[in-house]
């Protein structure tokens, strides 16, 4: 049975066709990309999965469980943490604070929970800032808490969302690292991601959207090849 | 070991409990009345931050639970001669129940910021005018506390000393619960749900849950200042217990005080109650409503000028004086 079973996927907003019959599966240990020009409807999907928008129609199954009408911190308890295209953090509490909130969701004691988001904190590499606020963090540093804090509540399941849009390429090289490193441990991830070789790099198989319908699905040198995908993205600069 | 009272954070703290318990030693009848009512408004601005300053989300119909705590209590006493020390809690429980009812009402339907403000304000309007219409509780003339004499069982006090000191434990039990409550994953859930919601869900808060909760909670300790409000004036009615009077007063000393700050509401109750009970007793007879201005004045000038509060300022200035005095940080080297 695969981790993640994702059938006849589908959300309108009124009559713009977002995603469109989507159907793939993730298995356990993977890392899956899902790719597509702008407004291919990648982070809808990402919504639909972690319980923000709710699905037209479609079925989502997670470890034999169906999530459809689960609200997001039921997802995220049940193993399933997503991370924000734009970062999301709490301005007023401490990096510290701010991943704390993440390691809870294991550790319902205050110490424990400190503990753990200290870890986590260092394996982002912001230990360093544990007691800035999160409005005072500059961009690779709001990006790095963006996954601190959903490493923090331990999924068996990460969805990134453009975890490295904005880096330079060695602050990109960095979080390649991490999330090699985080699959080796066994943590399956799906990740959206605009730039091609973080995409091409990392991924064990890469589903491809366009105008939210599904024209690809395959390993990378597959979809580096295939003519539709090459359609989509000819002229456009990527 | 070093346990919090050890702390030099607990000094200040320490030493203002010590002066307080010694005030009434030393303290006029006139000088204890107004320090009554600025641990009675502590406390109530207190309660209020929970939701209000913790959780983010602002009541401006507080009064709601206040009058449900004073009119238990009062009605209970007066057809029943039940002890108000046992009717408060009955009080208590009622407007929890109500507060998980608007509670649920409000954020179950998405209701935020200014939208959720107007619907306390309207369900604690709504309040008085029942009120105003139910006879057996007095109507619009309220209901009267009956003295019976000085009666530390019936919460009732020759001197005022008996009432300061009610106030007092009242305070300190509602400041120590929510230092602790601030140091739980309650209290940071709170904090997340008013910091950013879609994060708090994402990272497995149920925010619908902890909004609700602090609804409760603020309403319970609400209503129990409510029924220590009815014993010490003695006298209620619809418009000064559901009003708007008491909701935006106690929502003020927050503001002021601090926002989501274990001492802020406190800090504010102790600086503008005094002033306020002073400007009122000189200008009252020839200017009605000279306080209210007062309010009006200081709560501009506290957002235009130090948006986060007293505590906000105190903390921004001690940051200051660690920074100037320890050795240079790291920080700041031009990208
Ligand atoms: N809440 C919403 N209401 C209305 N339209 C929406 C909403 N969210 C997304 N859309 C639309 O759905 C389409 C897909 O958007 P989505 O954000 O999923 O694309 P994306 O692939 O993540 O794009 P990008 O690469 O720019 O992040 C777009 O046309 C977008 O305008
Ligand atoms: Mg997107």
């Amino acid at each position: 049975m695969s981790m993640l079973t994702v059938s006849n996927l589908s959300r309108y907003f009124g009559g713009l066709a977002a995603v469109v019959d989507m159907s793939f599966t993730v298995e356990k240990g993977e890392i899956v990309g899902l790719i597509g020009p702008n407004g291919a409807g990648k982070t809808t999907v990402f919504n639909m999965l972690s319980g923000f928008i709710p699905p037209t129609s479609g079925e989502i199954i997670y470890q034999g469980r169906r999530m459809n009408g689960l609200k997001p911190h039921q997802i995220c308890e049940l193993g399933v943490t997503r991370t924000f295209q734009v970062v999301q953090p709490f301005p007023d509490m401490t990096v510290l604070e701010n991943t704390m909130i993440g390691a809870y969701v294991r550790h319902p004691n205050t110490t424990d929970a400190k503990r753990k988001a200290l870890e986590t904190l260092e394996r982002v590499d912001l230990d360093a800032k544990a007691d800035k606020l999160g409005r005072d963090l500059t961009l690779l540093e709001l990006k790095r808490l963006e996954i601190g804090k959903a490493l923090a509540s331990e999924p068996d399941l990460l969805l990134l969302d453009e975890a490295a849009a904005g880096l330079k390429d060695t602050e990109i090289e960095d979080i390649l690292t991490l999330i090699r490193q985080l699959n080796r441990e066994g943590m399956t991830l799906l990740i959206v991601e605009h730039l091609m070789k973080v995409i091409m790099n990392l991924s064990h198989r890469i589903i491809v959207l366009d105008f939210g319908k599904m024209i690809a699905e395959g390993t990378p040198q597959e979809i580096s090849q295939h003519p539709a995908v090459l359609e989509a993205y000819l002229g456009k600069d990527e | 070991m070093k346990t919090v009272w050890t702390q030099k954070g607990f000094l200040i703290p320490a030493g203002a409990l010590l002066i307080a318990i010694l005030l009434p030693i030393f303290a006029s009848e006139y000088a204890l009345h107004i320090a009554v009512l600025v641990l009675l408004y502590a406390y109530l601005s207190t309660a209020w931050n929970v939701l209000g300053g913790y959780a983010g989300q602002h009541s401006l119909g507080h009064s709601l639970f206040l009058g449900i705590g004073a009119y238990t209590s009062t009605f209970l006493f007066t057809k029943i001669g039940l002890t108000p020390w046992v009717g408060m809690w009955i009080g208590a429980l009622l407007a929890g129940l109500v507060g998980w009812f608007v509670g649920y009402l409000c954020f179950r339907y998405g209701l935020k910021g200014p939208y959720f403000a107007l619907v306390t304000i309207a369900i604690a309007e709504a309040m008085v005018s029942l009120t105003n219409n139910i006879n057996f509780i007095g109507g619009a003339m309220g209901l009267e506390v009956k003295w019976l004499g000085n009666s530390p069982l019936l919460m009732q006090f020759e001197s005022k000393a008996g009432y300061y000191y009610i106030a007092l434990v009242m305070l300190v039990i509602a400041l120590w619960l929510v230092y602790w409550l601030s140091r739980q994953r309650f209290g940071y859930h709170l904090i997340a749900v008013r910091e950013n919601e879609d994060a708090a869900e994402a990272l497995g808060v149920d925010t619908l849950r902890v909004k609700i909760q602090a609804s409760i909670l603020s309403a319970f300790l609400t209503a129990l200042g409510g029924t220590f409000f009815a014993q010490y004036f003695t006298y209620i009615n619809p418009r000064n217990v559901f009003g708007e009077g008491p909701s935006i007063q106690i929502l003020l000393f927050a503001i002021v005080g601090g926002l989501g700050t274990v001492w802020g509401p406190a800090v504010g109750a102790l600086v503008l109650v005094p002033i306020a009970e002073l400007a009122r007793g000189w200008l009252g007879g020839s200017f009605a409503g000279a306080h209210l201005l007062l309010y009006g004045t200081v709560m501009v000038l506290v957002m235009l000028f130090m948006p986060k509060g007293i505590i906000g300022l105190y903390e921004s200035i001690r940051q200051r004086l660690k920074r100037g005095s320890s050795a240079p940080e790291e920080e700041r080297t031009p990208a």
